[in-house]
């Protein structure tokens, strides 16, 4: 068994990722404040099932035959288009910085969660091995 | 994982901010820059244009200024017949520039690029505390 591959490590990575993602699209928004036009985007929400499905946990699709095809899906880390909720811009922008700013701190919150927890997960292993 | 593009787009704001900054400072300098010659114009007003593009090789959407665009509303004009640019009637032309406007525009400017170097300061966080998985 390899070391990324343990579930707890790989979800974790995975959310680390999905978050990296999200700010991404977030400081994408933050630059395009005063941009005439341009609507906010977010990245989809993470769903358990779905990730439980698509083998987030490690649950995937048996190719038994030689003519399966493999299924390597992924989770999709779709852009949604956000319509206003309100006309906020009064300059014809679609986003709301206020909005982004506590976007982009919960994002940040969320990833030090993590990568706390995977440090844990590390300091675990390593007193399972010993050290 | 990649920190940099996110780095990247927020740094195409702050430089799009700061020449939106640089704009409105020109308009306000010259607030009262009335024409070099007799009978001709006076300063007129510029504006800062924005629009998102998409950047193939970063492969997100970061924000491109455009060339400053001119205000064609009318210009302001002040009784003034001593002036050297007065007209017959006595009356010179002001520049079209509005100080409370350009103010406004200011704060907003200064706004935005807080807004961007919080974002950036997120994402540096972020990159640290990945770099301190390493401990």
């Amino acid at each position: 068994m390899n070391l990324p591959d343990i579930p707890l490590l790989s979800l974790l990575r995975e959310r680390m990722t999905w978050l990296n993602k999200r700010q991404d699209v977030l400081s994408q928004n933050v630059a395009n404040a005063d941009t005439p036009g341009y609507v906010a985007r977010d990245l989809k929400p993470e769903d358990f099932d779905a990730m439980l499905r698509s083998g987030g946990t490690g649950a995937r699709l048996v190719t038994t035959n030689a003519r399966h095809i493999a299924v390597t899906a992924s989770p999709s880390l779709i852009e949604e288009e956000m319509a206003p909720s309100q006309p906020y811009a009064h300059n014809g922008t679609g986003v709301s910085l206020e909005e982004e700013m506590i976007k982009v701190a919960d994002t940040q919150a969320q990833f030090q969660a993590a990568a706390n927890l995977y440090s844990k997960a590390m300091t675990l292993m390593r007193t399972a091995i010993g050290h | 994982m990649d920190f940099s593009k996110a780095m990247a787009v927020a740094a195409s704001g702050l430089r799009a901010q700061n020449l939106r900054m640089r704009i409105i400072s020109e308009n306000i300098a010259n607030a009262n820059s009335t024409s070099p010659t007799p009978g001709g114009e006076p300063y007129r007003r510029k504006i800062a244009t924005m629009k998102p593009e998409f950047d193939r090789e970063l492969g997100a959407t970061v924000v491109e200024t455009g060339k400053p665009m001119l205000d064609r509303s009318d210009f302001r004009s002040q009784y003034d017949p001593g002036n050297p640019n007065a007209d017959a009637k006595g009356y010179v032309k002001l520049p079209n520039v509005d100080s409370l406007v350009e103010i406004m525009d200011m704060r907003e400017a200064q706004r935005s690029y807080q807004a961007d170097l919080t974002v950036m300061d997120a994402t540096k966080q972020m990159l640290s505390k990945t770099v301190d998985l390493l401990k």
